[in-house]
């Protein structure tokens, strides 16, 4: 496609998808269900593009080479668990038959589980483990830098009573009320006064990267209307 | 629900349980000969350990990949019926989905219509965002006017000032830095350590048959 034609399909597009900010009004309303609807349509094939050429395909092409072996199981182990995955998928098809339902869900609880296992030890090797470590470290001489041993006691204090702010713990009071403990009650506090800040930075983040995304819009707008 | 309709839900929990134990286990011990010493045949033991997992995880890529091949097939079909009764939209989609699959079985590897159309409305889209959250944080103020909605303001203000390239706001840099990296950091694995344990739960809530979307 020449370059003339992309950018002239850009100004059109993001000029519909802007017309939102004037909602529904007469003539250019629909425009930005327009853009929408193509954005959808473009994103489901480009989808289905990647996914036959990605995963599909390199798998069809694979075990019809007896060569090689995707694990240490062996060639004809590939072609058990093609087979399988077709299988499955078929079963993913019986979805709509009522009787027959728990054929499909069966199929979802493997692959769920799978992923599930996956992310269960990968949070524990990957996320747990290290951020425990990090957050628990001390710097390596303590006298030498007073301000270092502050920072790393306040990111422990920090993560600590976030943690525990997601924790909800209370006494039952004789009148049935429930009461909370002071010192739960200032860790709380302490926690919420930290993740408040930290969700005041990633919202601060968001907005700046959406702003400089909306000034590049606008910045190509007038470039190519001139 | 028949006997045979029960039976197959808890065959298909006990598979579930059987499969996601062995996946979890292969990941844990498998392609770590250390945990073997010195033995003779360690490394074998250590890749044979590994296999399943490779193998569920290979069959679960697979799956999924088919899966969203079904789950397209699926918007079209809908999309299909609903411009039978004449529904515009959905002609446009269907169009615009031919018209992206020919693109790219006719010219494969070129990216032109991806800068074309899907960038610059993703970009659009991103740039609406910019005016969401700026009236989201409007929100924030007039209806939390208490001391958290005031130190979340703050925090975003610091922010927002120290990245305008202005020297007169060069000090606040220095606020920002230290924002990021202390309360920032601390509060981010606090989340992120809460996010961790989450998934723990729920894995092993998976792995134990209690999830219903396992349950059948």
């Amino acid at each position: 496609m020449a370059e003339n034609t992309i950018s002239l399909v850009s100004f059109v597009l993001t000029l519909m998808v802007f017309s939102y900010l004037f909602g529904d009004a007469p003539l250019i309303g629909g425009l930005y269900r327009i853009a929408v609807y193509i954005f959808i349509g473009m994103t489901a094939a480009f989808t289905l593009v990647v996914s036959y050429e990605g995963v599909i395909l390199p798998y069809l092409q694979d075990i019809q080479d007896q060569s090689t072996s995707w694990t240490a199981l062996g060639y004809r182990a590939d072609i058990t668990i093609m087979f399988t995955a077709l299988l499955f998928a078929l079963l993913l098809l019986l979805k709509p038959i009522n009787r027959l339902t728990w054929l499909t869900n069966s199929v979802y609880a493997v692959v769920i589980v799978v992923g599930a296992a996956v992310g269960a030890v990968g949070a524990l090797n990957g996320t747990l483990f290290p951020l425990l470590q990090a957050t628990v470290a001390l710097p390596d001489d303590l006298t030498a830098d007073f301000e270092v041993l502050v920072e790393s006691l306040l990111i422990f204090v920090g993560t600590m009573t976030g943690l525990y702010y997601f924790h909800y713990q209370a006494r039952a009071r004789a009148d049935g009320n429930e009461e909370q403990s002071r010192v739960g009650r200032g860790f709380r506090h302490i926690g919420k006064a930290f993740l408040v800040t930290t969700l005041g930075a990633i919202y601060a983040s968001a907005l700046l990267t959406s702003l400089t995304i909306l000034t590049e819009r606008i910045g190509f707008l007038f470039q190519f209307g001139a | 629900m028949g006997r045979g309709q029960r039976f197959g839900i808890a065959l298909s929990a006990f598979v579930a349980f059987a499969v996601g134990v062995t996946t979890a286990l292969s990941l844990l011990l498998g392609d770590n000969p250390a945990l073997f010493g010195n033995q003779p045949g360690a490394e074998q033991l250590a890749e044979l350990i590994a296999a399943p997992a490779d193998a569920l995880l290979r069959l679960a890529t697979i799956v999924v990949a088919l899966s969203i091949v079904i789950g397209i097939a699926n918007l079209l079909y809908v999309h299909a019926g609903k411009l039978a009764r004449g529904k515009f939209y959905s002609a446009v989609l269907l169009a615009s989905f031919g018209f992206t699959v020919f693109w790219q079985v006719t010219r494969p590897g070129d990216t032109s219509l991806l800068e074309a159309a899907q960038l610059p409305i993703e970009s659009a889209l991103a740039a609406l965002v910019a005016l969401s959250l700026l009236h989201g944080g409007s929100r924030v103020l007039g209806k939390r006017a208490d001391i958290w909605g005031l130190l979340f303001v703050a925090v975003v203000v610091v922010v927002l000032l120290a990245s305008a390239p202005l020297a007169e706001l060069a000090p606040l840099q220095a606020w920002r830095d230290w924002l990021m990296r202390v309360p920032v950091g601390a509060g981010a694995r606090a989340i992120l350590l809460g996010v961790a344990l989450g998934a723990v739960v729920a894995g092993t809530r998976a792995l134990l048959g209690q999830d219903r979307s396992v349950r059948g």
